[in-house]
């Protein structure tokens, strides 16, 4: 029962990637938009959008933290 | 600590190179694999009773096993089920010798408790990597104890001397004679790189608004980023120990780094840094709600930037070890079918390998963004706010 609810409990926390995956797209969506409008900066713009991705990967991996956590950390007695 | 080599015959070694042609031998370790499935559901009886005529040679080594187990089982009444289970496939592991195993049922049998065979299955069984999460454990290589306090040399810190030597020498040999070459070698360039790419956050960062470059921060900024930037990467090495996967060492590097922040803003603003906690131009009955709003971020900058780097460092080295596992699981189970299908794993394993080098170099460089960007904050307050009052006055 104990074990079961430690599964479950283990897969909702993955469900946090959804926001994850929407905070990548969104960064990836703004760069494209950036450099269409603005080719010239393409480079500079790269750079920031790589920063993006590690602030929104940074976040995004508390989520399977949590589900590893979870998993093999607390031990059912 | 030692690993145990098992006594292989010949037949074995042979049958896991030509597997596939020998039937027989593929049959063996396909039914070893579901028995060790049936039992830990809890069937006790074996799968030999229900499949009569199968090769009478591994009937007599299931046998065997099975009889380890229950002796095991009677030697060991407190422990549960799943831990004799295990402490026994830990003992005769994938052994198909029957004069290897006849040896560990009969120095069970007369020997008990006190025997060879007993103490090495506890001692194999404990030592049995189970969770993804044991390669972040802390073993003391050296103990020390100064009265109540524990000083011990363990591996974080081996691992954070091997940091301190490699950044150290890497320095050293540019240095050398002087250094400096005005046409750099490879060496050369790459500490010129590393140095450069902290200068420039650096001044694009806390420059401020007249642009004078605040570079007395810099070294700093700098020990941080090397220190990360080689520790991470570090942990990729297989058998290694990742220094920055504990909450112990990332949170102690960005409360310090808070703590030295907050002193900064006081030094350089008196108590006008406190005007920090209150955006310009807010309507007074809101200010002790601002006020606390404002307070709890910037508290939990400390916190945030400690547990970022950690977060990434254990999920990703976690997530890459259990894929991996995967992999060499479906490589052994001897099956064409699973050997084909195991380069699947293989390759995710392989890009998330990639995928976590450059995790671990743009975690160094995204730290080292925000505590240029948490410095600017407390030296030069609300900069675009205080740049919107000096034009209102001129106005």
């Amino acid at each position: 029962m104990l074990e079961g609810a430690k599964s479950m409990g283990a897969g909702a926390a993955t469900i946090a990637s959804a926001g994850a995956a929407i905070g990548i797209g969104n960064v990836l969506s703004s760069s494209i938009h950036s450099v269409a409008r603005n080719p010239s900066l393409a480079k500079q713009l790269f750079g920031y959008a790589i920063l993006g991705f590690a602030l929104t990967e940074a976040i995004a991996s508390f989520a399977p933290m949590m589900a590893f956590l979870i998993s093999f950390v607390f031990q059912v007695r | 600590m030692f690993r145990r080599i098992f006594l292989f015959d010949e037949d074995s070694l042979n049958s896991s190179v030509t597997s596939y042609t020998n039937a027989s031998q593929s049959t063996t370790t396909i039914m070893d694999y579901s028995l060790k499935s049936s039992d830990t559901q809890g069937s006790s009886s074996g799968i030999f009773t229900d499949h009569p005529g199968l090769n009478p040679c591994s009937e007599r080594i299931v046998e065997l096993q099975y009889d380890i187990r229950l002796k095991l089982g009677a030697l060991m009444p407190k422990e549960s089920a799943q831990k004799v289970l295990e402490a026994s496939e830990a003992l005769h592991g994938e052994s198909n010798n029957i004069a290897f195993l006849e040896y560990l049922l009969e120095d069970l049998q007369q020997n008990g408790v006190g025997g060879e065979a007993y103490k090495d299955a506890v001692d194999l069984s404990k030592d049995l990597v189970s969770s993804p999460l044991e390669q972040f454990e802390i073993i003391s290589l050296i103990p020390m104890k100064i009265g109540n306090l524990y000083f011990s040399f363990t591996n974080p810190s081996l691992f954070m001397l091997l940091t301190l030597s490699l950044v150290l020498l890497l320095v050293y040999f540019v240095t050398k004679k002087g250094g400096g070459n005005s046409v750099p070698n490879a060496w050369q360039s790459l500490v010129e790189l590393i140095y450069d790419f902290v200068l420039n956050p650096v001044n694009e960062q806390i420059g401020g608004l007249s642009g004078n470059v605040k570079q007395k921060f810099s070294p700093r900024i700098s020990v941080t980023f090397t220190f990360s930037l080689f520790c991470n990467p570090q942990g990729m090495i297989p058998y290694s120990f990742t220094v920055t996967s504990h909450f112990l060492i990332t949170l102690g590097l960005s409360f310090s780094i808070f703590i030295g922040i907050t002193i900064v803003g006081f030094q350089k603003n008196g108590l006008h840094f406190l005007s920090f906690l209150l955006p310009a131009g807010v309507p007074l009955p809101l200010a002790p709600f601002l006020v606390l709003l404002e307070l709890i971020p910037y508290c939990f900058r400390a916190l945030s930037s400690g547990i970022r780097l950690f977060a990434n460092m254990m999920a990703g080295h976690s997530s890459v070890k259990i894929l991996s596992g995967f992999a060499w699981t479906m490589l052994c189970m001897n099956d064409l079918l699973y050997f084909i299908g195991d380069l699947g794993p293989l390759f995710i394993v392989l890009a998330l390998t990639g995928l976590e080098l450059g995790v671990a170099i743009s975690q160094a460089h995204v730290s080292t963004i925000l505590i240029c960007i948490y410095l600017n904050d407390a030296i030069n307050l609300h900069q675009s706010a205080s740049f919107f009052i000096i034009e209102q006055k001129r106005v």
